[in-house]
């Protein structure tokens, strides 16, 4: 009875956990995934996905064989889709680096059912956008030049003070650091997964990934260091990798890129885009899944939550945009943001525009944010909203910049759409992958916070006892 | 002795020694003088090698009759005595456009010309060349050429050819029944082999014809001055010009002296320098127009009345002539301009443009006459190779006597008539009732296919020839390389079919000059001209007429009614002219410099007339942001530049045709270019256009009264280099009046408020050594592209093609911007070219990851192609855009013969890096070099000069060394005028600009503000 009532008591924290299973029960529920036969289903999305990830690969051959004119690209608008595409998914990947990294430094015990996922659509989300930098460029072949290494062609250092070399280190920090923290986390997993293991095989491979961890308290004692200190290395990424990316705009001299509001306007783009994929990811895999229980109402609402927000510094960051390209004074400033909202491309900016601002004030009601078929509509408006958001700031700066002699129009080919649609396939093929053959969810670390949970009814358990007598 | 045949040439060898040895004439020798061996050597395995040896050494007694005869070509004087590999030589020649001579050098690279410029010791080319003698190259190694001769369409060998002439020649008789078509001869020594030609067949005829025709002008100085008179106006000594339907500063331009002259008098150094002033009539809108101080349009069939209105107003004439109603604006303008004339007596010059009747020109010779400019702004010659008769009316005489059958053998020398000839005369089916017809031709064009016979002609690089200046100065043509595919000239087969004295083009060339040189050492003065690029003491006689003032104004009397139809205006094109080049890629992609319009032609109607017709408009004039205007115009790009198109029938006949609306064109007035819609053509030529000669007929050559337009629902694709019309405020190409400037000096620098530019990275020290700077005159330059296909001709550019071009993806290092200033119903324009402004803190280094492009110590910014990976960072970072990226392989696939178009210095690109105007670079090391070997001297100003610099024909650009306060350029920048665009974003261009001035009329100058 006075469960009931600390239960529903509003002041007391929902649970993160439903149902009260058991620690066994957790470590089942993730691991039956690996553990069973694959489905058909599996190996039909696999199909599917693969197929898309293979017309990617086609796109690419064709594009090396060619050269970037089978893009739309040209001679003003230089970069379109193809940075488009990789600021859109190096955004999405954000989500998952700041719940993994800066959650746990907030302490944020809501975290610990959805950080394994998201951190995995990080790396894989990275994946999908180091291929632009690299295919963007009008000789792949000879794009290791952008990296610091000793090469026996020309002797040169790449120019340090480019953005495109700050990326470079950026981009790679991140794929690292995320790659490194990801595989920490999950090392106690791939031993409970070892340890559990019927087959030979299936020891073995595990086995060898999990790095002979015994649980011991020093094991645990190391793990615990090396979690935190991943974790804060990887914060400041979450704001740096994005700032940097948001540089090899703001540090050109084009009216709408060149701009100080870029770096957090980026990373809050970035955070809120990323949460938009994880969400829509998140509500399919766990009903998918049967993980409701895990991955509960809260954290969908949490994640919605910080949706909001995000995109509520977006929608000020446009507005602010607007506001000092007026209060600036300069012509051209001013006439790039009338061109973007009422010039030729004024259907991608209202896009942009409802999409990104409009959709997650949605948010501020309750009903709106728990309810599972309408976040997944608006996660994937949001997402559609980003990229046109990339697209505007790309496209619009460049098509009509200082000299009206030089103002042209951007038509994407076939080719390009058909490389931005085979990442996902790429994308949802690692996905896919992930999920069959790695535990989708921290199960140590639910464990862990489990573990806290259970204190904290004990001693609400208590206090209600005690203020019923 | 056993005679091996051989070809006339000595070109067919063996394939190999096996193919000599099985020819019965070897057998049969073989077994007469070795008849037991020869046994035992064909039956034994041995056989094989045997023969080999054997038929070898006679393989070699074969040969005695190959070689060429020896001809020397001398070069002028940039070479070295002694040939030096890889070094270039340069050789005069001319070209003959528009019926003239231009005066040219060929840069010739071991034993190949890449490039041409003009001949600085030619009068009127004083060393510059416009856009169709840069792309002279190009048609020389253009791999559509004919190469062989053809009978009933199939290549047949040379000998074949020859040897029909010869049986032909035999049979000709008296000449019934032979007839020459050729172009205006403008060659002496070809007019000797045509006199002797018609002296010995006194019953055959000679007809000239050009498509471009001069025809009216003639008419018009036989009908003023009872003879046929060579006008040379002299534009650099007028201080007043009025311009009537002349295009002189571009199309209608026969020489580039007309741009080199009438530029020396815009150039203002100093403010109190003067300026001369320059109104402009016309029906389209010209490059001539957008240089104007004042224009406006008008109808071509109007001017008729209108310049006997300025007759009237400037009482010129002594009759008392019926102003006819022009309408207040008109008639204001009239009076100013006649006042402006009338004021400048001695010193103004009223020139009209080829189109205009005969009336029109006479008229025009009356008023210069009565104004006291005869003899001083525009002096008179007499030709010593005068028409005889007007073309049209000899063309229709002998298209006559094809239809009637009366022509057995037709000779037809170049023009590619059966295309270009008046369609009412029906040349291409009369051609075909000839027996006998002959056409020796560049191209396997409408008119080779016509023909029985056509014969491959050799280009004017590959021909010994000659050719007169407008003024008679004489130009022998040598040619830069043997000719690529054994091409005869068009004397040549005159010469073999006539029997003249002689048979080679050297020496019909070489013999009729040495003959002319009466005193004084042959050889010597051969060589002189050879050398020299010109022949001196061959000018014309000058001569002072006087004009018949009554039969002026007896002609001009009837002035032209209005008529109800739509007028249609024919002119020649910027790309092909008449048609001639439509195979050059080069001269294709070339925008058209008013509607930047390329690889098509396009009917032009003003906003109004498209309006009248309900044709979609496309805003040109479209200003600001918005994707439509207030009238709900679209931006052309982004409907994907489709226009609407038309059907124009003249007398009976139709032609569908794309739309273009072009801000400044007259109402009522359409102009279509000719030229375009060849069908028998290289596989450049293919699809571009529409063939606009379908409509011209003989009784409308040039200005049609009555066409009927009417819209028709169909749609072309118009592709533009540069969709958008104006300047949006933007103080890019900056402009005021000459009187502003003289009053305020520094309005050209207070057109911009630029806060103090502090850098990030500190000042660079370029006080020492060469630092290469340039200036462009806006004054000057007239907009007519030589610099653009200069350097590309120069730099190895490629060519994009139609559907990249609509891309956005033109290569060209140069771009010409124009803009449309002042208010839609006049609008005035103006041009400029736009290369690599080389800045000191050029936004592009910085961006680069890979530092491709990087600064040199002397001010360049260098591209090391072989360094970019393409990232195209650069390119976004310019606000200049002038950085072209290399989206697709343009250079790949290009045939072997046209490789030969390459410039040698300089690397040609591959997909995937960018590339950049590099103010020559590869002319700066080279001197340097030069400079470096001759002692460490210092490198003179004038000694380097850029393609783009050396071609312009207006002296527009001007580079050189800033660091020498002597120098041209640093004086120039020491101008008020000059200012750098886009200097507010600190990039410290190298190449700043000299403001345009236009001298406007006081009383003119409310209107245009």
């Amino acid at each position: 009875m006075a469960d009931l009532a600390v239960r529903n008591d509003p002041h007391v924290r929902p649970r993160l956990v439903e149902g009260d299973p058991s620690l066994h029960q957790v470590t089942e529920a993730v691991s039956s995934i690996i553990e069973t036969r694959t489905p058909y289903s599996w190996w039909i999305a696999i199909a599917i996905t693969a197929s898309i990830a293979g017309v990617l690969k086609l796109c690419l051959g064709w594009l090396v064989y060619n050269g970037i004119g089978v893009w739309g690209n040209n001679q003003p608008i230089a970069w379109a889709w193809d940075i488009t595409n990789f600021v859109f998914w190096i955004g999405i990947g954000h989500a998952g680096t700041l719940i993994s990294a800066i959650l746990f430094l907030f302490r944020q015990k809501w975290r610990t059912s959805i950080n394994r996922f998201a951190e995995a659509m990080t790396l894989f989300a990275v994946a999908c956008a180091g291929i632009f930098p690299l295919f963007h460029t009008g000789r792949p072949w000879r794009a290791y030049w952008l990296f610091p290494v000793p090469n026996t062609d020309l002797y040169m250092w790449p120019n340090f003070r480019s953005p495109l070399v700050w990326d470079v280190f950026a981009v790679s920090t991140y794929a690292t650091v995320s790659a490194l923290f990801w595989y920490v986390g999950l090392v106690p997993d791939l031993a409970t997964i070892r340890d559990r293991a019927k087959t030979k095989g299936r020891k073995i491979a595990y086995g060898v990934l999990s790095l002979g961890w015994r649980g011991s308290a020093r094991h645990w004692r190391n793990y615990e260091m090396a979690y935190l200190v991943l974790a804060g290395i990887s914060t400041p990424l979450v704001l740096s990798v994005h700032s940097v990316v948001s540089f090899d705009f703001a540090a050109s001299l084009l009216p709408g890129w060149h701009t100080t509001i870029f770096p957090p306007y980026f990373v809050a783009g970035a955070i809120f885009s990323g949460f938009a994929m994880v969400v829509t990811l998140m509500v399919v895999a766990r009903w998918v899944f049967k993980v409701e229980h895990l991955v509960t109402m809260k954290h969908l609402e949490n994640m919605n939550k910080i949706m909001l927000a995000t995109g509520t510094v977006v929608g000020y960051a446009y507005a602010s945009e607007f506001f000092i390209a007026w209060y600036s004074g300069n012509p051209y400033e001013k006439f790039t943001f009338l061109n973007r909202a009422f010039g030729p491309y004024w259907w991608a900016y209202t896009l942009m525009v409802s999409c990104n601002v409009i959709s997650p004030q949605f948010f501020w009601f309750k009903k709106l944010r728990t309810s599972i078929p309408f976040m997944f509509v608006i996660s994937l408006v949001v997402n559609v909203g980003m990229w046109f958001e990339r697209f505007v700031i790309i496209g619009t700066s460049l098509h009509r910049d200082f000299m009206p002699s030089a103002w042209g129009y951007y038509h994407p080919t076939i080719i390009d759409m058909l490389t931005f649609f085979g990442t996902f396939g790429l994308f949802l093929t690692l996905f896919l992958l992930f999920l069959r053959f790695l535990p989708m969810i921290a199960v140590s670390e639910v464990k862990g916070m489990m573990a806290t949970q259970k204190m904290h009814d004990a001693h609400l358990e208590a206090v209600a006892q005690a203020v019923e007598h | 002795m056993i005679q091996i045949k051989t070809k006339q040439t000595g070109k067919k060898y063996w394939r190999s020694l096996d193919q000599l040895a099985q020819t019965p004439a070897f057998m049969e020798w073989l077994h007469r003088e070795f008849p037991s061996s020869a046994e035992e050597v064909i039956d034994g395995a041995s056989r094989r090698n045997v023969l080999k040896l054997m038929a070898a050494s006679f393989g070699l007694a074969g040969l005695t009759a190959c070689r060429r005869p020896v001809e020397h070509i001398l070069p002028n004087v940039k070479g070295v005595e002694d040939y030096i590999p890889g070094k270039p030589y340069f050789y005069a020649t001319a070209m003959v456009h528009n019926g003239v001579a231009q005066g040219l050098l060929a840069e010739v690279n071991d034993g190949r010309p890449t490039k041409i410029e003009g001949n600085p010791e030619h009068p009127f080319s004083l060393g510059a060349a416009n856009v169709f003698q840069q792309a002279a190259i190009l048609g020389l190694y253009d791999p559509d050429r004919a190469r062989s001769p053809r009978q009933d369409g199939k290549d047949v060998d040379w000998k074949v050819l020859d040897d029909a002439l010869k049986t032909l020649s035999g049979s000709l008789g008296q000449g019934d029944g032979l007839r020459f078509l050729s172009e205006s001869v403008t060659s002496p020594s070809f007019a000797a082999v045509q006199a002797a030609a018609l002296a010995k067949f006194p019953k055959a005829k000679w007809i000239q014809y050009d498509a471009i025709s001069q025809d009216e002008v003639r008419a018009g100085s036989q009908l003023a001055f009872g003879q046929q008179l060579v006008v040379r106006p002299r534009f650099d000594k007028a201080k007043v010009i009025l311009a009537l339907d002349s295009d002189f500063l571009g199309l209608d331009a026969d020489t580039v002296l007309s741009v080199k002259e009438f530029s020396r008098g815009r150039k203002v150094a100093a403010e109190t320098d003067e300026m001369s002033r320059l109104y402009v009539v016309e029906s389209r809108f010209s490059t001539t127009g957008a240089t104007a101080d004042h224009r406006i349009k008008m109808r071509a069939s109007e001017i008729k009345a209108f310049v006997s209105d300025l007759a009237a107003a400037l009482k010129v004439g002594g009759n008392e002539l019926k102003v006819v109603g022009q309408g207040d604006k008109k008639s204001k303008w009239i009076e100013a301009v006649a006042k402006d004339l009338g004021a400048n007596r001695g010193k103004g010059l009223v020139v009209a443009g080829p189109r205009q009747p005969a009336a029109v020109h006479a008229m025009v010779h009356l008023i210069n006459q009565a104004l006291g400019n005869a003899g001083e702004t525009v002096t008179y010659y007499k030709s010593t190779l005068e028409q005889t008769r007007p073309q049209l009316e000899a063309i229709a005489e002998l298209a006559g006597e094809l239809s009637k059958g009366q022509v057995s053998t037709l000779v037809i020398l170049g023009g590619n008539p059966a295309y270009s000839a008046p369609v009412d005369l029906d040349l291409a089916a009369n051609i075909k009732k000839v027996a006998t017809s002959i056409y020796v031709g560049l191209d396997v064009d409408e008119t080779a296919v016509a023909c029985k016979w056509s014969i491959a002609e050799a280009h004017f690089l590959e021909s010994w020839g000659d050719a007169l200046a407008p003024d008679g100065t004489a130009t022998i043509q040598q040619p830069m390389i043997a000719p690529l595919y054994y091409g005869r000239t068009q004397a040549e087969i005159v010469a073999a079919l006539t029997g003249y004295k002689d048979q080679r083009p050297y020496d019909i060339v070489r013999n009729y000059w040495t003959a002319k040189f009466a005193k004084g050492d042959a050889d010597k003065l051969w060589r002189h001209a050879l050398h020299d690029g010109v022949i001196p003491n061959t000018t014309f006689a000058e001569v002072k007429p006087v004009v018949d003032a009554k039969k002026v104004n007896g002609a001009i009397q009837p002035a032209a009614q209005s008529a109800s139809g739509m007028e249609l205006v024919f002119t020649p094109n910027w790309a092909t002219w008449d048609g001639r080049f439509a195979n050059n890629g080069w001269l294709q992609e070339i925008p058209e410099p008013m509607s930047k319009i390329t690889w098509d032609n396009a009917a032009l109607v003003s906003p109004a007339t498209a309006k009248q017709l309900g044709l979609s408009t496309h805003g040109w004039m479209v200003k600001g942001y918005k994707a439509t205007d207030t009238e709900g115009h679209s931006d052309p790009t982004q409907a994907g530049n489709f226009v609407d198109m038309i059907q124009i029938e003249v007398d009976g006949r139709t032609l569908e045709a794309p739309v273009f609306v072009q801000p400044g064109q007259a109402d009522g007035s359409i102009t279509l270019a000719l030229g375009y819609g060849r069908t028998e053509c290289g596989h450049v030529a293919k699809g571009a256009g529409v063939n606009a000669y379908k409509l011209r007929t003989s009784k409308a050559p040039w200005i049609v009264a009555d066409a009927k337009v009417s819209k028709i629902a169909k749609q072309y694709q118009i592709v533009q280099t540069q969709e958008h019309g104006t300047m949006e405020d933007r103080p890019l190409l900056r402009e005021s009046t000459l009187a502003e400037y003289r009053k305020e000096p520094n309005v050209i620098k207070e057109m911009l408020e630029v806060p103090e530019l502090v850098g990030l990275y500190g000042d660079w020290d370029y006080s020492k050594g060469n630092q290469w700077g340039m200036t462009i005159d806006l004054n000057a330059c007239v907009g007519c592209n030589a610099c653009t296909i200069a350097c590309q001709a120069e730099n190895n550019i490629p060519i994009v093609g139609k559907d990249q071009v609509n891309r956005g993806r033109e290569m060209h290092w140069i771009r010409m911007d124009r803009y449309f200033v002042g208010d839609e119903e006049e609008p005035q324009a103006v041009m400029s070219p736009v290369p690599c402004m080389q800045c000191e803190t050029a936004p592009c280094e910085n961006v680069c990851p890979v530092a491709a492009t990087t600064h040199s110590p002397e001010g360049l910014n260098d591209m090391a192609y072989n360094r970019c990976v393409g990232t195209r960072y650069c390119s976004n970072n310019c606000p200049y855009k002038v950085r072209r990226f290399n989206f697709l392989a343009w250079n790949y696939g290009t045939p072997e013969v046209e490789m030969m178009k390459f410039n040698p210095d300089v690397t040609v690109r591959m997909r995937g890096v960018m590339e950049k105007c590099t103010y020559c670079v590869q002319r700066i090391q080279e001197t340097k070099i030069q400079a470096k070997l001759e002692g460490h001297r210092p490198i003179k100003d004038g000694e380097i000069q850029t393609a783009c610099q050396q071609t312009c024909p207006a002296d527009a650009i001007v580079f050189g060394n800033i660091n020498d306060p002597n120098s041209g350029v640093s004086k120039l920048k020491k101008q008020k005028r000059n200012y750098g665009m886009l200097e507010e974003l600190n990039t410290k261009p190298r190449t700043t600009y000299l403001a345009k001035l236009r001298n406007t009329n006081e009383e003119l100058e409310a209107k245009h503000g």
